[in-house]
């Protein structure tokens, strides 16, 4: 029967010992060329062996352990998701996360990593295939077409006990399994299976391989005699717009997505950590070091809070909530009420706090809570064996939260507690230093302490866009005073927003339905594109070019500078 | 002590001898040797240096060496301290001055289908092509099987060789020659072990591997 490029049977394409870890593996079935790489976390990546990019072949691409970093541009696509995590030509640019790779189903069983050119049938284990602990051959690539390797490996059965033909290209030889891996029309590999391993395994392994090479040479000189098959002609689809689409500055609130409290404990003093797991066990969204979610609360409440986790790793993700008493009811709700087993909806990753992975000093500065985002910029950096500084303030040595997390990580970690606010000013100078070029600095934490690194970075002479910070919560007092009409382009409607009232509880009164969530200016759930006039930031979302482009604002608090202002909506 | 190298910055061969003195930390000069498309291998003044017109050729004073495998064990011998490069045992020299000649079998192969599709040579591609895959599937076995018994590299020290340097360049730049190494695994493990080296070194078309894990 002729190889079929939809064939939706489970082959296996290499032993489990081809991948170390580090290492990415240049495989090829039914045609389909593969990058196959181990992540550090020993999942298993097969994905189509091409970067979205250029083109050019991830397997000659740098296994990062969590990341596949493209060889040509230096694209990086996280494990398990194939989701890009890093573009270095946008090197300040948030989202890539839409840019998604093509993936195959993989699956690691009986010593061997099985794949399959589409997911049309589930992993199935083959006929006797439990209760044995099987022991892999050394495979051998034959250049014949695989039904010809699965006749000549019938042919090597003695006359009174015939070959088992299985289905899948599969022939059991009394107790050896042999499987043939259609690689393309005219190649395939044979992958024997010893159902123990044997006493002496070294002298097994040469004795079958010997055994082989014999069988590989008659089948391709016997190939050799007859015309070469056509290779199989893979088209390689397009990836959608959808998954290879640079986001635009600000992806819009999608849907939200269930989670479930997988674990919920005390990381340290004011301070609990959350597990959220798919309720299916697959993996969560692409994110990027410095993202956050929004987690939709049980009264009703949508907060913001950073995933802790590190490179490619989407089986959960990892938050921290501080336990405090001033809380508005976001934070108490999740301590209080929240339990494991709980679930919850929360938003795909966003990132408005990206990290640059170009950095000669990356200096990582975190205030009590403000750990977390930081955790995980550490935890990308040390994956990647790039410098980096992380300096942890806390109040006292209790309140040390992801102490385990953070002792894992080979980077200068500095845990600083109990400082006075003085010595922290005298220990940000310290750190700091004068600015040099490609040096960055990231900080989260306090808004006083915020304030303070801002202030010293700039008398050290560290330029605004070496330092990187991110809001959660808007400080500013509103400036309301302002009347002004708008335009809404696509509604076709005309309104006045008079002074107390915002551009959102306009359009609300008038009808619209438009999405929102902290209406402090903080999240950017209510981002708009402005086509005309002259906004009046007030948020702290969009970032300083985001606001001198004029291009978009946040309804809930910003206003017009103008008479009028032109909105798409 | 002036170490001076006529050299090619796309030649597998004379890279061989960039990548041991960079691993050694030998300082040297080079003297840019227009192979392609001058053909200055075959000039007078080159021929003078060593009359087969091939490069590499490596002065060391007023020392005259050529031949890309001659010379890694001439710079092993004379500046590896450590003695590992080029070991002394009868054995083990016998042991890497064999896989010198398959390196010499590598270029003859995979570095003529080489110069056939990239350099304008007129060598029986497929014939080069064949020979290569025949070398591959050899080293790739002897390699599969020395992971099971725990070695890592061509000879049988726990380190690498100058054999390890020989082959290595002509099997990174295989491709080049239209020679795909998807069905030697254990040969494209090698490759990341020797591109993990401390003091390795690129050349075009032979990329860093990134670290190995750190627990």
């Amino acid at each position: 029967m002729p190889l079929s490029l939809s064939d939706p049977n489970w082959y296996p394409i290499a032993s489990s010992e081809d991948l170390p870890f580090r290492h990415v593996y240049q495989g090829q079935l039914l045609g389909r060329e593969l990058a196959v790489w181990r992540a550090d976390d020993g999942n298993v990546n097969v994905w189509e062996n091409r970067c979205l990019h250029r083109g050019v072949r991830l397997s000659i691409g740098i296994n990062e352990g969590q990341e596949l970093k493209c060889q040509y541009h230096g694209w990086r696509y996280a494990n398990r998701s194939a989701g890009c995590t890093y573009i270095p030509a946008h090197p300040a640019d948030a989202p890539a996360r839409r840019i998604e790779n093509r993936k195959y189903p993989v699956r690691e069983a009986y010593g061997l990593i099985w794949s399959a050119a589409n997911d049309e049938k589930p992993f199935a284990p083959f006929p006797g295939a439990e209760g044995q602990s099987w022991f892999a051959l050394r495979p051998m690539p034959v250049n014949a077409a695989p039904e010809d390797v699965v006749a000549g490996l019938a042919r090597l059965a003695p006359d009174d006990q015939p070959a088992d033909l299985l289905p899948g290209l599969t022939v059991r030889l009394g107790e050896i399994v042999y499987f043939v891996q259609p690689v393309d029309a005219g190649r395939a590999v044979i992958r024997g299976l010893l159902p123990e391993t044997p006493a002496d395994a070294l002298a097994a392994l040469r004795h079958h391989n010997e055994h082989l090479t014999h069988l590989r040479d008659r089948l391709e000189r016997a190939a050799a005699r007859k015309p070469a098959p056509e290779p199989l002609q893979p088209i390689y689809e397009k990836v959608s717009a959808d998954l290879a689409t640079m986001p635009d500055i600000a992806v819009p609130r999608g849907n939200t997505l269930n989670v479930v409290v997988s674990r919920k404990w005390q990381s340290a003093d004011g301070v609990i950590g959350f597990e959220l797991a798919d309720r299916d066990g697959k993996h969560l969204p692409t994110f990027q070091p410095g993202a956050h979610i929004d987690v939709h609360l049980p009264n009703g409440l949508v907060r913001q809070y950073s995933i802790t986790n590190g490179p490619g790793d989407l089986l959960s993700y990892v938050i921290g909530v501080k336990q405090e008493n001033a809380s508005k009811g976001g934070s108490k709700v999740l301590v209080e009420t929240v339990r494991e087993g709980d679930v919850l909806a929360i938003s795909e990753p966003r990132n408005n706090f990206p990290l640059r992975r170009d950095a000669t000093r990356t200096v990582l500065i975190a205030g009590g809570i403000g750990i977390t985002p930081l955790l995980s910029m550490a935890r990308f950096l040390d994956k990647s064996s790039l410098p980096y500084e992380l300096h942890y303030f806390t109040r006292n040595g209790e309140s040390v939260a992801f102490k385990s997390e953070l002792d894992a990580l080979h980077g200068a970690v500095h845990v600083h507690t109990g400082l006075a606010r003085d010595a922290i000013r005298g220990t940000i100078d310290q750190v700091l230093g004068p600015h040099q070029f490609a040096n960055h600095v990231y900080i989260c934490g306090p808004g006083a302490m915020l304030e303070m690194v801002q202030e010293t970075a700039a008398r050290l002479g560290w330029p605004d866009e070496a330092v990187h910070f991110e809001y959660f919560q808007n400080d500013k007092t509103i400036d309301a005073s302002s009347a002004f009409d708008i335009e809404l382009a696509r509604s076709a409607m005309t309104l006045h927003v008079p002074a107390g009232k915002t551009i959102l509880e306009v359009m609300r009164e008038a009808g619209l339905t438009v999405p929102s969530s902290c209406e402090q200016g903080a999240c950017g759930t209510c981002l708009t594109t402005v086509m005309e006039g002259e906004v009046d930031h007030q948020d702290v979302y969009l970032n300083k070019s985001e606001k001198a482009s004029n291009t978009c604002m946040m309804t809930c608090v910003s206003r017009a500078k103008s008479a009028r202002l032109v909105l798409d909506i | 002590m002036t170490i001076t190298l006529y050299d090619f910055e796309l030649s597998g061969n004379c890279y061989k001898l960039r990548l041991l003195m960079s691993i050694l930390g030998l300082p040297y000069d080079i003297v840019p040797v227009d192979f392609f498309p001058g053909r200055e291998h075959k000039a007078d003044w080159f021929l003078r240096l060593n009359p087969f017109g091939q490069l590499p050729v490596l002065k060391d004073d007023d020392l005259v060496l050529s031949d890309s495998g001659a010379i890694l064990a001439y710079l092993a011998k004379k500046y590896d301290a450590s003695g590992q490069w080029f070991p002394d045992d009868p054995a083990i020299t016998a042991e890497i001055l064999r896989w010198h000649a398959v390196a010499d079998d590598i270029t003859a192969t995979s570095s003529a289908a080489r110069l056939a599709l990239g350099y304008d040579y007129d060598f029986d591609i497929e014939k080069s092509q064949k020979g290569a895959h025949r070398i591959f599937r050899l080293i790739d076995e002897h390699l599969w099987f020395g992971e099971r018994e725990g070695r890592d590299w061509l000879c049988a020290p726990s380190h690498p060789t100058t054999a390890d340097i020989a082959c290595f360049p002509y099997v990174m730049l295989s491709e080049e020659g239209g020679i795909s190494r998807q069905d030697y695994p254990a040969l494209r493990r090698w490759t990341d072990r020797v591109r993990r080296i401390p003091g390795f070194t690129v050349m075009s078309g032979i990329f860093p591997a990134g670290p190995a894990k750190v627990d």
